[in-house]
């Protein structure tokens, strides 16, 4: 697992170099976005539940998925796909803290898709319920942090697809 | 691994957020962040002149050394070393932890430095000059900071 500092450095030190300026300035950046994702991080642990609740209200509930033949039905699916949603957050949220997506690659996506595609889980409504996630999410953050989790929430997106 | 990525796998191994507390100590690290990359910068604009003057101090204390012997390879290899140090405290500045020393700067180098038969006893004599060259840059906060990384390297090259 990186973060936004040890990418940097771990490439400057492949490389030989000292931390450049353009390096410096990332990480002046990052340092400075703390106090917002410390506080994005926060306001996430305290809603966790919530968001989840929400997101599958929004995206999955009111579906064919939810009905007999359905993915999510039967309650022991649904329930898996709950969890699903949670883990999503909280990787997401990790991420978001380390301003680094290798934590989703190394303990969400690495053989995801290959597992849900073995479940019969459709990836096309999983990308769906995290997008509704990531709405959910930056509804209840403010537009600064929201943009900032969705990057994460894109990532999952995009190593679903 | 830096405090961020640290208590992201002590959350990730409970299943759990990251606690108040741990967010908090996040916080000033994140608040301290500035500092520290200003002492890096202090050190990389610096560098080549820490590592003159870390030389010079070192050859008068440590006057029969491979890299005092006249050989202008050793020599070389000598300051290329010390630069590569005063790198590395960077690196460890700046993410605030021992990490980049460790893994690119401690394991291996006694028995690098005894197979090129380099005395180990010089070549911590070598960081103590590094230390002090780099320490007389900063200010009395800052040596605190910095030192701290330069004593971690002198005990772990120490025979």
């Amino acid at each position: 697992m990186q973060d936004a500092i040890t990418t940097l450095i771990n490439s400057s030190d492949t490389q030989g170099k000292y931390l450049d300026d353009g390096s410096l300035e990332r990480l002046q950046n990052y340092f400075r976005s703390g106090e917002l994702r410390a506080k994005a991080a926060m306001t996430i642990s305290a809603n966790a539940a919530t968001i989840v609740t929400r997101t599958t209200a929004k995206s999955l509930l009111y579906t064919d998925i939810t009905a007999p033949g359905g993915n999510m039905y039967t309650c022991r699916r649904y329930a898996a796909c709950v969890r699903d949603m949670d883990y999503f957050l909280r990787y997401a949220t990790y991420a978001m803290l380390a301003g680094d997506p290798s934590i989703l690659d190394e303990r969400v996506l690495n053989g995801l898709r290959e597992t849900y595609n073995s479940l019969g889980v459709p990836v096309g409504a999983t990308v769906r319920a995290v997008q509704a996630m990531k709405e959910v999410t930056t509804e209840m953050l403010g537009a600064e942090a929201g943009k900032e989790m969705g990057l994460y929430f894109d990532h999952i997106c995009t190593g679903l697809s | 691994m830096s405090i961020i990525t640290q208590s992201i796998a002590n959350a990730d191994r409970e299943a759990r957020y990251l606690s108040h507390g741990e967010l908090n100590a996040l916080r000033s690290f994140f608040e301290e962040g500035n500092q520290r990359l200003r002492i890096a910068s202090i050190l990389t604009a610096n560098a080549d002149r820490i590592v003159d003057k870390g030389s010079d101090i070192f050859w008068q204390r440590c006057p029969v050394t491979p890299s005092n012997s006249g050989n202008s390879t050793f020599r070389a290899s000598c300051v290329r070393d010390q630069g590569w140090y005063i790198r590395l405290i960077t690196y460890a500045v700046v993410v605030g932890d021992i990490d980049p020393l460790q893994d690119s700067g401690i394991k291996g180098a006694k028995a690098m430095y005894t197979a090129l038969e380099i005395p180990l006893r010089n070549v911590v004599e070598c960081m103590r000059c590094l230390k002090e060259a780099a320490l007389d840059l900063l200010t009395q906060e800052d040596k605190a900071e910095v030192g701290a990384y330069f004593d971690y390297l002198i005990q772990g090259m120490t025979p």
